[in-house]
């Protein structure tokens, strides 16, 4: 079996460390693309005709606030691993999750809010405009759920300690993709407040 | 029957199988490997590539001998014309490159064939020869873009208002066309699907003056000739193209939006008729988009005609209120 | 027992849930060609319609069954057939198939790696794959049939099963089936740009890599851009069509009823659709121009001619092809004005294109060419670029796009350019590659014969397309026989049948060989073809890890072929220097004399 050099396990190691960042990173770009296509979308339709406004639910507003402070808290523990002070590192970890899960119940409200005001998803009723707020901030929430599933490996491995200076690629990768779920939503929260609110 | 195509099949398989297994035995026994292009082998190749640019070009020209003539006829409009020329401008640039890229490439296969006398040139690059064959196309392009952009934004610009016109809306639905033609008043009325009620099949607001002189042909629809006729299109369903092949005109109708274009035609159907041979000639408005099912079969005549049959015909029309 | 379960295991992890990039290889190359035959035949059932309208079949109702009843064709399983056989050819055989097998088999062999960034993402890709292609086969067996909107899907046809059966049950396993399948690709091309910028050998710049690897590289960065756009377009046609969202619906009346739908847009669908759609066709391009100047090169015993330039030409096309997708639009209605710059940029791709064929022939010329199979193929594909790309400055023209836009020429165009020159470019791959793949090769002599077949059937299908085109004639119409101007097309389009048949029947020589060559045929040496790059310096038979030990380093670019000294020979007595060879004193790298 010591032919088979592909499958020896510091091969392994070190292919992951190598490749995983970049893979994190071009996977980031598709995603680009994704919301690229659908946010000029909006922009296309909206040449096509009179888009009407739409209010801004304030909870969206929140949950701005509330990913910001994720992305500090989980770079906080990055930091603490890197010191070595796995137990800040731990808690700085779980207030992640925490606020990852409330970025999503503020996400909730907002829907909420869209829909007892008379924006609905689809529907008899519902308007391009209106569809368009959903689909946007929803499909962010499906990829922020991959997302709060990284963070939970993180931070399972966080607490069985196996992370360290030199092995930290699982947790930098988590975080590459954590800041750009942050950095996705204020994009989006900027194009819906300017463009269709 | 069946079951004699599978045991043929089986059988050829079994003999091809042992065929080529005796090929190799043979190569082996000469102390030959049987995927090695022998010189004999691969010389016969490129004779055959030489052959191949003689069939080729023959059958190009075959073609062009029996099947040119079955091409469009003349432009029957104005616009059509340089658009036929432009046409021909392009097919004299690419004819040539065709033939000639050809020859030189499959006259190099049969040139070049291995030789086991010979030593392939170590030639890697030419920074002369490659500028020229950048620089070269982009001349022979910049011509074609400039040529191609004048005739498109003058097609493309509607007819001004001023000057006089016919205007007619043509509706897409599946799968049939409906014509309708503006009136005196050469003002189109509103129209949305949400009015079609019976025999009101494309949904025109009664309400809308403009509406009321409005006249609906199915069928046929009639132009006269020598003035510029703007369309408008619109579709209920499914997008359609309106394609009118011998106008050189077509513009897809998209459910939702308005879409335009115009022509003035030069020739009558009469004159089509005599110019062409065929006294069963029509000018045909055919859909150019999938849209179903009878996407084939959704058509409507057109009857170019002189000013004064023109206006005896449209007189016969009824308007949308009768 | 324990050893029984251990074996099955064993066979599982190697032939089926394989992590090794040449398994996977493999994997694809046979889903691709088995769905590519399938689409083969479909173009065969519509071509048998179309050559003689009306006609009985009986035999294939056998094949067809209720979509054939009484042997003839109905309308609208025509145009079922016809939107699988263009979805299944250029996703499934010609992006999949394609990219996925030369993709896999060689990035790593070529940059000298073990094996991809990660082969479980790689496996992944291969089995995303093979389940699109399942839904999109079981499609055809649903109420209503396949999808029939044409493989644009152009809503608001295929949003709406009013407007036509197969926008039911068959248009949702579509959106399904391309869903997983740009998953697939995406997966795919992830891995293969890591592959090529991070596990490269020692000495492997990135001016040292074979142009096919470029190729590859270009085609991923193009697929990972470009497919994300597909998928919003179809999830927004999900949503239209399962939700009541007005994405691209508007203003529709259709059996008798209006539909609620308003203010959206049939063109936003388009413009997202051809966003992708453009690009695509130089995902489904690049590869096979890579393959073929690997091969033009390799087998005419000459360095390629103007390495540097075929690489700043295939990056030219794929800038611009981001840049030219309105073409396909003119006639939407779209501002002129926009309809101008579209022109402008689709016409520039006609230089990049022209550089790329101008070095082909000059890598030809004063070569000393063997002729295997391979560069038959390779040969083909120069041709029908030629052919097929110079029909190009007459569509991307949008004054003279008004005539012929969505006639015959359209079809002929496209199917010459891209369908034929890839589809070359695949055969050439195989049969220049299949040694790497099944340590067996394949028989030259069957190899010639269909690629004569091919080329003449291949010609005497497409090339008289141009003419209906000439007539007016347009696509997708069941029959020509509704209109009278068209009666005289009747012979033409028997014609193109006859040869449509016989190219079928030809490829059957192709699956023969390829059976039973991977099967039974010769062993394969280490290097058949005397080739430069890393791959011939692997052993035949496969493991995972691809080298015995170390892995080896890289001197010099792929392309030392026929390099003399000042005395006119050899440098190192033979007309291929290997590029694990070190340079020799004065002797220098890359395309410098």
């Amino acid at each position: 079996m010591s032919t088979l050099t592909a499958e020896n396990i510091n091969y392994k190691e070190e292919l992951k460390r190598k490749t995983s960042k970049p893979l994190i990173w071009i996977g980031i770009v598709s995603i680009i693309m994704f919301f690229g296509g659908l946010t000029s979308a909006v922009i296309v339709s909206q040449g096509g005709g009179g888009f009407l406004a739409i209010e801004m639910p304030f909870a969206f507003t929140i949950s701005t606030f509330i990913i910001v402070a994720s992305s500090l808290s989980f770079h906080f523990g990055l930091i603490s691993v890197k010191k070595g002070n796995y137990s800040a590192a731990k808690l700085s970890i779980i207030i992640t999750l925490i606020f990852g899960l409330l970025f999503v119940v503020t996400q909730y409200m907002g829907w909420t809010f869209l829909h007892d005001n008379g924006y609905y998803a689809a529907g008899k009723e519902s308007t391009q405009e209106s569809s368009f707020l959903y689909l946007l901030t929803g499909l962010h929430v499906v990829h922020l759920i991959g997302g709060l599933f990284s963070l939970l490996v993180v931070l399972v491995k966080t607490m069985k300690n196996k992370y360290s200076l030199e092995n930290l690629t699982g947790m930098q990768v988590s975080i590459t993709y954590w800041h750009f779920l942050g950095a996705l939503w204020i994009y989006l929260f900027l194009f819906l407040r300017f463009i269709i609110a | 029957m069946t079951i004699v195509v599978i045991i043929t099949a089986i059988l050829i398989i079994i003999v091809a199988s042992q065929l080529l297994k005796i090929a190799e035995l043979r190569a082996k026994s000469k102390g030959e490997l049987i995927y090695e292009v022998s010189e004999k082998a691969g010389k016969t190749q490129g004779t055959l590539l030489l052959t191949f640019l003689f069939v080729l070009m023959g059958f190009f020209f075959w073609q062009m001998y029996s099947w040119y003539g079955l091409r469009l006829p003349d432009s029957a409009s104005v616009h059509g014309e340089s658009i036929d020329f432009l046409s021909d401008v392009t097919y004299m640039i690419i004819t040539p490159v065709f033939i000639l890229t050809h020859i030189v490439l499959l006259w190099f296969c049969y040139k070049y064939a291995y030789s086991s006398k010979r030593k392939a040139l170590f030639f890697s690059h030419s920074y002369k020869l490659e500028v020229i064959w950048t620089i070269t196309p982009a001349l022979v392009l910049t011509v074609l873009i400039l040529m191609g952009l004048t005739s498109w934004n003058q097609i493309m610009t509607p007819v001004p208002s001023e000057t006089d016109h016919v205007l007619i809306e043509l509706t897409g639905q599946q799968f049939t066309w409906t014509a309708r033609y503006a009136g005196d008043d050469k003002k189109l009325g509103r129209s949305h699907v949400t009015l079609i009620e019976g025999v009101n099949a494309t949904g025109v607001d009664a309400k809308d003056e403009n509406a009321k002189d409005d006249k609906l042909v199915k069928g046929e629809f009639h132009l006269p000739v020598g003035v510029p006729v703007q369309f408008v299109f619109r579709s209920l369903d499914a997008i359609h193209s309106a394609y009118l092949p011998h106008f050189r005109a077509q513009m897809n109708c998209v459910p939702g939006i308005t879409t335009q274009f115009n022509f003035t035609p030069t020739i009558t159907t009469e004159e089509m008729k005599a110019k062409t041979g065929n006294e069963e000639f029509n000018y045909v408005l055919l859909c150019n988009k999938i849209c179903g099912a009878a996407h084939y079969n959704m058509q409507m005549d057109v009857i170019v005609e002189s000013q004064e049959d023109y206006d005896k015909w449209l007189a016969e029309q009824k308007t949308f209120v009768e | 027992m324990s050893t029984h379960h251990h074996h099955a295991k064993d066979f599982l992890f190697t032939y089926v849930f394989s992590t090794d990039h040449k398994m996977i290889s493999k994997q694809f190359l046979i889903t691709g060609f088995l769905m590519g035959f399938i689409g083969l035949i479909m173009s065969t059932l519509f071509r048998l319609q179309l050559g003689w309208p009306g006609e009985s079949f009986q035999m294939v109702e056998l094949l067809m069954g209720s979509w054939q009843e009484n042997g003839v064709m109905s309308p609208d399983k025509y145009l079922a057939l016809v939107t699988m056989h263009g979805t299944i050819m250029v996703f499934f055989l010609l992006t999949a198939g394609l990219s996925g097998t030369f993709s896999n088999l060689l990035i790593p062999l070529q940059i000298g790696a073990r094996d991809m960034a990660s082969g479980f993402l790689n496996m992944l890709s291969y089995w995303f794959f093979f389940v699109s292609s399942v839904i999109m086969l079981i499609s055809l067996f649903v109420e209503g049939g396949s999808a029939s909107a044409g493989w644009t899907i152009y809503p608001p046809l295929s949003a709406l099963p009013q407007a036509i059966p197969g926008s039911g049950a068959g248009m949702t396993l579509w959106l399904v089936s391309m869903s997983i399948f740009i998953v697939s690709s995406l997966l795919g091309s992830l891995n293969y740009i890591v592959t090529i910028f991070n596990l490269r050998t020692k000495g492997m710049s990135m001016t040292r890599l074979p142009l096919t690897i470029w190729a590859f590289l270009l085609t991923a960065v193009l697929g990972v851009l470009s497919f994300p756009v597909l998928l919003s377009a179809a999830l927004l046609l999900v949503f239209d069509r399962s939700f009541g969202t007005s994405f691209y619906l508007s203003d529709i009346y259709i059996g008798g009823q209006v539909l609620e739908h308003s203010g959206g847009s049939p063109i936003l669908f388009e413009h997202l659709f051809w966003f992708l759609g453009h690009p695509e066709v130089y995902i489904v391009l690049l590869p096979a121009l890579g393959i073929t100047s690997e091969i033009i090169s390799t087998m005419s015993r000459k360095p390629i001619f103007g390495y540097r330039a075929m690489i700043g030409s295939m990056m030219a096309i794929g800038f611009l092809s981001f840049i030219v997708w309105g073409h396909h639009m003119f006639l939407t209605g779209m501002n002129p004005f926009l309809g101008s710059v579209f022109t402008f940029t689709t016409l520039l791709i006609a230089i990049p294109s022209a550089v790329k064929v101008f070095n082909y022939l000059t890598t030809l010329w004063k070569g000393n060419i063997v002729f295997t199979p391979a560069t038959l193929f390779s040969v083909g594909l120069v041709s029908t670029f030629i052919s097929g790309g110079v029909t190009g400055l007459v569509l991307g023209n949008s004054a003279l796009d008004i005539n012929v836009h969505d006639t015959y020429f359209v079809i002929g165009h496209f199917h010459i350019v891209m369908g034929l020159s890839a589809i070359f470019g695949m055969f050439a791959g195989v049969y220049h590659w299949f040694p790497k793949l099944f340590g067996r090769m394949m028989n030259n002599k069957l190899g010639n014969l269909h690629f004569w077949f091919t080329i003449v059937c291949a010609y005497g299908v497409f090339f008289p397309m141009h003419f209906l085109g000439f007539a007016g004639v347009p696509r997708r119409y069941y029959t020509n026989s509704e209109f009278p101007m068209f009666d005289e097309m009747i012979n033409i389009n028997e014609f193109i049948s006859i040869f449509a048949i016989v190219a079928m029947i030809a490829q059957l020589i192709f699956f023969f060989n390829f059976v039973y060559s991977a099967l039974r045929g010769p062993k394969a040496p280490m290097n058949p073809w005397k080739a430069n790059s890393l791959e011939w310096t692997t052993p035949v038979e496969h493991f995972h890890g691809n080298w015995y030990g170390e892995i080896p380093t890289v001197y010099r670019w792929p392309y030392d072929y026929s390099k003399v000294d000042s005395n006119g020979d050899y440098i190192y007595g033979e007309d291929f220097i290997p590029q694990t060879t070190p340079l020799g004193e004065n002797e220098k790298d890359g395309g410098e004399h």
